[in-house]
């Protein structure tokens, strides 16, 4: 802002975001900003508590919080302070060895290029075989991902950085045209946010079966050689090609999301349900392959959500808009329904999503304005038949890719 | 000698043959180097590439803040509405020649404001930001 503007600025930060805010505002290439930290968290502080922290020292640097932003304000540039010179940036060396299977394994925690667990380790020979699964140049760029789209900068990957990715995750070449799919939807698996947030990739078309996706009991779990892989290729991916994922720097999560590590992988059981494949309902055809994004908050079971009237009230059409007001209105809600469920949908006589959604949505909104729109709804279905249980969480929609241009 | 240059020719081609049978070379390699039985290899980077780093000239700062206008400006993160108006309120208290002027941006924190950016670049002389938790 300070060079938009042309104005002098400071930057008011709680004290735990230090590291991230240096080495970030480098990044965007004011070095030097002026930064005054206050202590954290602001918010669920009185306006007196928040007083005496102005009044206060900076937990940081120690010195009076006012006094230092009138300092920041008012003390003089250095020459550095107004470079304005272009710094080439290197992702390091191109390989790593010679060394032992184990130095390396323990390398890549080192440089912070795994996710904890055993890679596979990235050969020349494993990598050209997984650049088999795809007809692209391996020089080619793929897309870009950055930790926060807006607040991270943008890096870029080629087809062969990706193709390490998804041999280090343990996948087959026979899935990579979808590893490489998600690549180039460009969300990173692991927001930077502090709210721990969640990814879900939902796959539709052929590819389910040619690859042997679950999408069947236990889908969204690990269960499946080529739900797990990929999954974890996109984490890996994340943390490698978009510099996602590096806590105190790319990754503020409070808490942490458990799926982070492989995500929510959703193969449709397009057979089983009774409407439009997902995919279907975006515009794209039957036959073809698509990886879809979606960005929030994570999935529970509904069954949570819906103690006392589980086994009374089986209309499944309000019991979906009773959890849906509950969910925050910022991601909207998607529901991932088993077959049987969804068919118990199609019952309560909706034949298509297109009905069903709007149902959900003028229940959810009929006291006041919950969602902005029906897109704020979405409805997955996947998973086993014996029961009738089924997930939703705070998840939107963003983009789709086709898979079948990777191939 | 016969036997001798016999012997030179075959300790030659042993040697050559070990060097060139890359498991035996590298076994004996790593063991040399590392003390253990694991072979040497060399793997590929998994990283991407990062942009090159434009810097920006930091704006020229004031001898002194007596009748300037100081925009402070929210970004929207819950709170951060109270500390700032508290921030406006001690400006007033302690520097009543400055003119501090709280202003809320519009959309969520990463969006944009020209409205906003526009009158402070018109109006003010300096800005502070209140940005987090």
């Amino acid at each position: 802002m300070e060079a938009k503007l042309g104005i002098p600025a400071v930057a008011l930060i709680t004290e735990h975001f230090k590291t991230l805010v240096v080495e970030n505002s480098a990044k965007k290439g004011m070095p030097n900003l002026r930064v005054t930290y206050v202590p954290s968290p602001v918010w669920g502080k009185t306006a007196e508590q928040l007083r005496k922290d102005l009044e206060g020292n900076s937990p940081v640097t120690g010195k009076p919080v006012m006094q230092e932003i009138i300092a920041n304000l008012t003390s003089p540039l250095s020459a550095e302070d107004r470079n304005t010179r272009t710094i080439e940036q290197s992702a390091g060396p191109a390989s790593f060895g010679p060394e032992t299977a184990d130095n390396l394994q323990q390398l890549f925690i080192d440089k912070r290029m795994s996710d904890y667990l055993p890679i596979v380790l990235p050969t020349e020979e494993r990598v050209a075989a997984m650049l088999k699964g795809t007809s692209h140049d391996p020089d080619e760029v793929v897309g870009k991902m950055a930790a926060t789209p807006g607040v991270f900068e943008n890096w870029t990957y080629t087809v062969r950085t990706v193709a390490v990715n998804a041999v280090m995750a343990g996948a087959r070449p026979e899935y990579f045209p979808v590893i490489l799919a998600i690549a180039a939807a460009g969300t990173e698996s692991i927001s930077s946010s502090d709210n721990s947030f969640a990814r879900a990739v939902v796959i539709n078309g052929p590819i389910r079966d040619q690859i042997g996706l679950n999408y069947e009991i236990g889908a969204l779990g690990p269960f499946s050689h080529a739900n797990t892989t990929i999954g974890r290729a996109w984490t890996l991916l994340s943390m490698n090609g978009g510099n996602a994922g590096k806590v105190g720097t790319t990754y503020m999560g409070v808490v942490g999301n458990p799926t982070n590590g492989t995500n929510i992988v959703i193969a449709e059981n397009e057979s089983a349900s009774p409407w439009q494949p997902f995919h279907v309902q975006k515009g794209f055809k039957p036959e073809e392959s698509i990886v879809s994004i979606f960005t929030g908050w994570g999935v529970v079971s509904a069954k949570n959500s819906v103690y006392g009237v589980w086994a009374k009230e089986m209309n499944f059409t309000s019991q979906l808009q009773n959890i849906f007001k509950t969910q925050d209105p910022m991601f909207g809600a998607t529901a991932i329904l088993s077959p049987t469920v969804a068919n118990y949908l199609k019952q309560e006589g909706h034949d298509t999503m297109e009905e069903l959604i709007n149902a959900i949505f003028e229940g959810v909104n009929e006291e006041k304005r919950h969602f902005m729109s029906p897109r704020s709804i979405n409805v997955l279905v996947t998973g086993g038949y014996n029961n009738l249980y089924y997930d939703y969480g705070g998840m939107f929609y963003g983009n789709s890719v086709s898979i079948d241009k990777w191939r | 000698m016969k036997k001798q240059i016999s012997r030179a020719i075959t300790t030659v081609l042993s040697l050559f043959l070990i060097c060139n049978i890359p498991g035996l070379f590298t076994l004996a390699h790593a063991k040399e180097v590392t003390g253990t039985d694991q072979p040497l290899i060399t793997v590929l980077s998994p990283m991407g590439q990062p942009p090159s780093i434009q810097l920006l000239a930091m704006a020229p700062r004031m001898n002194t803040l007596d009748g300037k206008t100081i925009y402070i400006v929210d970004d929207g993160f819950v709170g951060g509405d109270v500390l700032l108006k508290e921030m406006v309120a001690w400006f007033e208290r302690n520097m009543p020649e400055v003119n501090a002027v709280y202003k809320r941006k519009a959309g969520s924190f990463t969006d944009e404001d020209p409205a906003l950016w526009a009158e402070i670049k018109e109006k003010g002389d300096a800005m502070i930001m209140g940005m987090g938790h």
